[in-house]
């Protein structure tokens, strides 16, 4: 198995917090992205989108309990993942991840 | 998936439909592009009848079946209105016959009445239903209007993307979307791109925030929908990398099936992206015109190598 198929991770997020995917979170989510070498996708509603840009994520508008599917590739999958998952499962703003 | 709700609620007006009966089938998935007169099919021939089509009902089609008994017309009615029959259409605004009304509130297959002929709906509808069912992605960069020329500028986040499109957009070239770009396959065999709703003309610049480029530059500065002509990959100056210095070979990269020209365009502090991305796009215009730059200095010095002249002749 190369490194890039080992380094994939495909899973699917519950968003909770309570405005859904707006403008705050997905500021943090970019800022989490800014410097990682993975490649990150989301797929809300059968439209994938690049997950390092903030217009991007809002264009899928994602509300309360709206089903994410997310998909990181790279080396530093595994770093990005669980500061990743921390802001999209979080019902409030947590910004102590940054 | 396309159902009959949303053929309905957004081309209703252009093919002036209303709905007769069989409300209760607007969710009924529309599998197939394509739309049926009956035909052979309401003479009780069946054999091959495609059932997944719109099924459309001209003057042709209410006068065969005046002329038949009420018992053969239930039945033959039976036989083409299937489960998997998405709607039927009626032109010319025709009174549907008691019996297909009834039938299609039984079976829940909503029966429409246009108001343009049998032919014109044909047409309209296939052409509607091809664009619909056209195949479609969507697409990480910018799509900008360049010289005519639709250039969709690709790249790493924080290459520069954006601010490339900004400075073209202020001398005068057209944004189109910014980030995520919908491409759709057209019917005459070329793709166009356009921006998601939400987002249409907005942009994100770093240390300034969204932007709308509507608003701040006016209404001549952007554009709803345009061809993609050319990709202008966007990439980080790497001395390592060996770069187009001639531009005899063309790439391209395929979308959906189509290839479009694809440039490599190294980035790096000095160079004037949106003068070489102005270049490119006048070059393509060139190249379209019939003139290609490169190819031309190749053949007239090979012309000049094989005549032996010497070379400051």
């Amino acid at each position: 198995m190369d490194s890039a198929t080992k380094n994939r991770i495909e899973l699917e997020v519950k968003i909770k917090n309570p405005m859904g995917l707006h403008t705050r979170p997905a500021t943090n989510i970019v800022r989490i992205l800014q410097h990682a070498k993975c490649c990150v996708q989301f797929t809300y509603k059968k439209t994938t989108i690049n997950a390092k840009s903030i217009l991007s994520i809002l264009t899928l508008a994602v509300p309360k309990n709206g089903k994410l599917t997310v998909v990181i590739e790279g080396e530093d999958a595994e770093v990005v993942l669980p500061k990743l998952m921390r802001v999209l499962e979080s019902p409030l703003e947590d910004i102590s991840v940054l | 998936m396309y159902r009959v709700k949303d053929l309905f609620e957004q081309h209703g007006v252009r093919l002036e439909l209303e709905l007769v009966a069989g409300s209760s089938g607007l969710q009924r998935t529309i599998l197939v592009p394509q739309a049926n007169r009956p035909g052979i099919s309401l003479a009780g021939y069946m054999k091959g009848y495609a059932n997944k089509r719109i099924l459309i009902f001209g003057r042709l089609e209410f006068h065969y079946l005046k002329d038949l008994d009420v018992k053969t017309r239930k039945n033959r009615l039976r036989a083409l209105l299937s489960p998997q029959t998405p709607a039927v259409i009626v032109a010319r605004k025709h009174r549907p016959p008691k019996e297909l009304i009834d039938l299609c509130e039984e079976r829940g297959i909503p029966l429409l009445r246009a108001g343009m002929s049998t032919m014109n709906l044909l047409s309209k509808l296939t052409l509607l239903l091809a664009e619909e069912f056209a195949p479609s992605i969507d697409l990480h960069g910018t799509l900008v209007e360049v010289f005519g020329i639709g250039v969709l500028i690709q790249g790493e986040s924080s290459v520069g993307k954006s601010e490339a499109a900004l400075g073209l957009i202020e001398r005068g070239h057209r944004l189109i979307s910014d980030d995520v770009v919908r491409v759709k396959k057209k019917e005459a065999n070329f793709l166009e791109g356009r921006g998601i709703a939400l987002t249409r003309h907005l942009m994100e610049i770093r240390g300034i925030g969204i932007i709308n480029v509507a608003y701040l530059y006016g209404a001549v500065c952007v554009r709803e929908a345009k061809s993609i002509d050319i990709i202008v990959k966007l990439e980080e100056w790497d001395d390592n990398k060996y770069y187009d210095r001639v531009g005899i070979e063309e790439k391209t990269e395929t979308i959906l099936d189509i290839p479009v020209p694809c440039h490599i365009l190294p980035v790096k502090p000095g160079r004037d992206v949106v003068l070489l991305l102005e270049t490119i796009a006048l070059n393509h215009r060139l190249k379209l015109l019939g003139y290609h730059s490169a190819k031309e200095f190749q053949s007239k010095l090979l012309e000049k190598i094989s005549n032996g002249e010497n070379h400051l002749g």
